[in-house]
């Protein structure tokens, strides 16, 4: 072997280290695109870790919560005063604080999005020129009103009492929807909660592809991070656009196939493994008595302010 | 002189889950260095940010006295010079082989370092012929054996002509004579001036390259540095990292049972 080395490779070039503080290479669109894939990972963990922790609703029986969820969001959706709707709120924020649930970060997460998809996107209907009523803001004032066709531009423009009224209450419902499937998400590990859709009737088979999908993508994320390594250990500098687009079509071959063959090793094992077309789940343990009891405790309260 | 030094290193994968824990190191011109433990130890995290594609989350990591960081790996005339004196083989080939063909994934180091296309043909075909994959050359990598994956994986570093060869679980996978192969390849580049450091737990290989040893402990920690001869013989070491056990097995028709290595006992 030692005869056959080349004789390149005897040489040592350019020992000394660069002179520093030349050019920078920006970081490109792929770095930033698999930072965030990776980001998927981290977030599965965290997931994962912090719904395994102990705690009043952290250890109530997944299929009572996944009841809990949509009994709750119905009525959310069904009620239209802003009593029942503080009521909800209030239920989840008493929930969350004797399971001890980080507030911060979970009320962060809530209202950052109740924000956007509540507020910010029913915001211009409260608008006189949607929203007829008593205006008690006025935005902008026009010479005169305007007509044409079906349309009525009125002189003044500006949010109506009965406009504010309305965004407030959806803000409120979007907010309640947000906080009562993140309050799952935050006490139950995704896994737990795919398994418990069972008692709502959901096929078996449709349960394992939700699953073994569930599972892929984590796999698929590290296969794209551990390649971007890869590359990047071989990177001496910046790769053109042209490269790096065909660099990602290589890869998304490479994926493609590299899933292909995953997918037949899977269903071997699941064959090797006694899997004959039909698929049968584990059953659960049955419901304990603290757990229906707290279930019907929360049935009762959603039915109050349903009634209320 | 030390070309790569590590001090107090910690890491934590998801800014949770620790995988090395306050690791100083030093690695110098000319050595072979091995980084052993059991599996999780953070031996394959250590080698990554040794090759500056993973960063501390505490403590610093030098190459040639300069820090590894990721401001100074943006730096265009560094991130150059760091890259053609690094390589790093990982231990899936898959995701190292990224090229249509073999050649243009050999090709691929020498033409970013900017060499002519003739001398950079020129070094492909010397790796080709050393690693004996000459007909290989028009292949696409999902075509190749696991043994001629790592053969291809190492040529694409080789033809770089690094400084320093990092090697994760380089034998792992490979039939005995790719192996052996392998070893002797590890040598060779060795003698010619190359620094290695490999991350493994087969303490057969330890031996055979007699590596100067980091051990890492499942905590994360290192355990202790030292020669393979001190590592290999510090049976309670061992023990407690969990990379030898009590081992049961047959001779003839009577179980016999004793601390389990290949190297300490077998010595195959």
């Amino acid at each position: 072997m030692r005869n056959k080395i080349p004789p390149f490779l005897l040489t040592n070039p350019s020992s000394l280290p660069p002179e520093r503080g030349g050019g920078k290479v920006s970081m490109s669109y792929i770095d930033k695109g698999i930072e965030s894939f990776a980001g998927i990972l981290k977030e599965g963990y965290a997931q994962w870790e912090s719904a395994s922790g102990k705690g009043f609703f952290y250890e109530l029986d997944t299929r009572i919560k996944v009841v809990f969820w949509l009994f709750f969001i119905l009525v959310v959706s069904l009620k239209k005063e802003i009593l029942p709707e503080l009521s909800i709120f209030f239920t989840v924020f008493v929930i969350l604080l004797l399971s001890r649930v980080n507030l911060v970060t979970f009320y962060r997460k809530v209202f950052l999005l109740g924000f956007i998809f509540g507020f910010l996107i029913s915001l211009p209907s409260s608008l006189n020129v949607i929203t007829h009523g008593e205006v008690i803001f006025p935005v902008i004032t026009l010479p005169k009103a305007y007509d044409f066709w079906l349309y009525h531009i009125p002189g003044v423009i500006g949010f109506t009492a009965e406009g504010v009224s309305v965004v407030s209450m959806l803000t409120l419902r979007v907010i309640n929807s947000l906080s009562l499937s993140f309050l799952i998400l935050y006490t139950t590990p995704f896994p737990e909660i795919i398994k418990a859709l069972k008692v709502l009737k959901v096929p078996d088979a449709f349960l394992i592809i939700i699953s073994l999908t569930y599972k892929y993508i984590f796999i698929f994320a590290r296969i794209v991070a551990d390649m971007h390594l890869a590359k990047k250990s071989r990177l001496a500098g910046a790769l053109k656009s042209a490269e790096a687009r065909d660099w990602i079509a290589g890869r998304i071959a490479f994926i493609f196939k590299k899933t292909q063959l995953k997918c037949d090793d899977v269903f071997k094992a699941m064959v090797g493994r006694g899997f004959s077309g039909e698929i049968k789940l584990y059953q659960y343990q049955k419901i304990t008595g603290r757990d229906w009891g707290l279930g019907f405790f929360l049935l009762t309260l959603g039915s109050l302010i349903l009634w209320v | 002189m030390e070309i790569i030094r590590a001090e107090g290193v910690h890491y934590n994968y998801y800014n949770r889950f620790p995988a090395l824990i306050d690791v100083s190191l030093g690695i110098s011109k000319g050595e072979k260095f091995a980084i052993i433990g059991s599996n999780g130890s953070g031996k394959s995290t250590l080698l990554q940010i040794l090759s500056g594609l993973l960063f501390p989350s505490q403590g610093r990591v030098f190459f040639h006295n300069n820090e590894l960081s990721e401001k100074s790996l943006r730096e265009k005339d560094f991130l150059r010079f760091f890259r053609e004196k690094v390589g790093f083989v990982f231990q899936d080939s898959d995701i190292q082989l990224f090229c249509p063909t073999v050649l243009d994934e050999l090709l691929f180091g020498p033409l970013q370092l900017g060499l002519e296309k003739e001398a950079a043909l020129e070094r492909v075909n010397e790796i080709m012929q050393m690693l004996k994959i000459e007909t290989l050359k028009d292949r696409p990598s999902y075509m190749l054996s696991g043994g001629e994956k790592k053969r291809v994986a190492i040529g694409s570093v080789l033809t770089m002509n690094p400084e320093v060869l990092l090697l994760d679980e380089p034998t792992s996978g490979l039939d005995p004579k790719t192996q052996v192969f392998l070893l002797e390849l590890i040598l060779a580049l060795n003698e010619a001036g190359k620094i290695i450091v490999i991350a493994t737990h087969d303490l057969s290989l330890v031996d055979e390259l007699q590596a100067r040893v980091a051990v890492l402990s499942e905590e994360h920690r290192i355990e202790k540095i030292g020669t393979a001869e001190e590592i290999l013989r510090d049976e309670a070491l061992l023990l407690k990292v969990n990379l030898i056990h009590e081992h049961v097995h047959y001779h003839g028709q009577t179980t016999h049972t004793h601390i389990h290595s290949h190297y300490l006992f077998h010595r195959h």
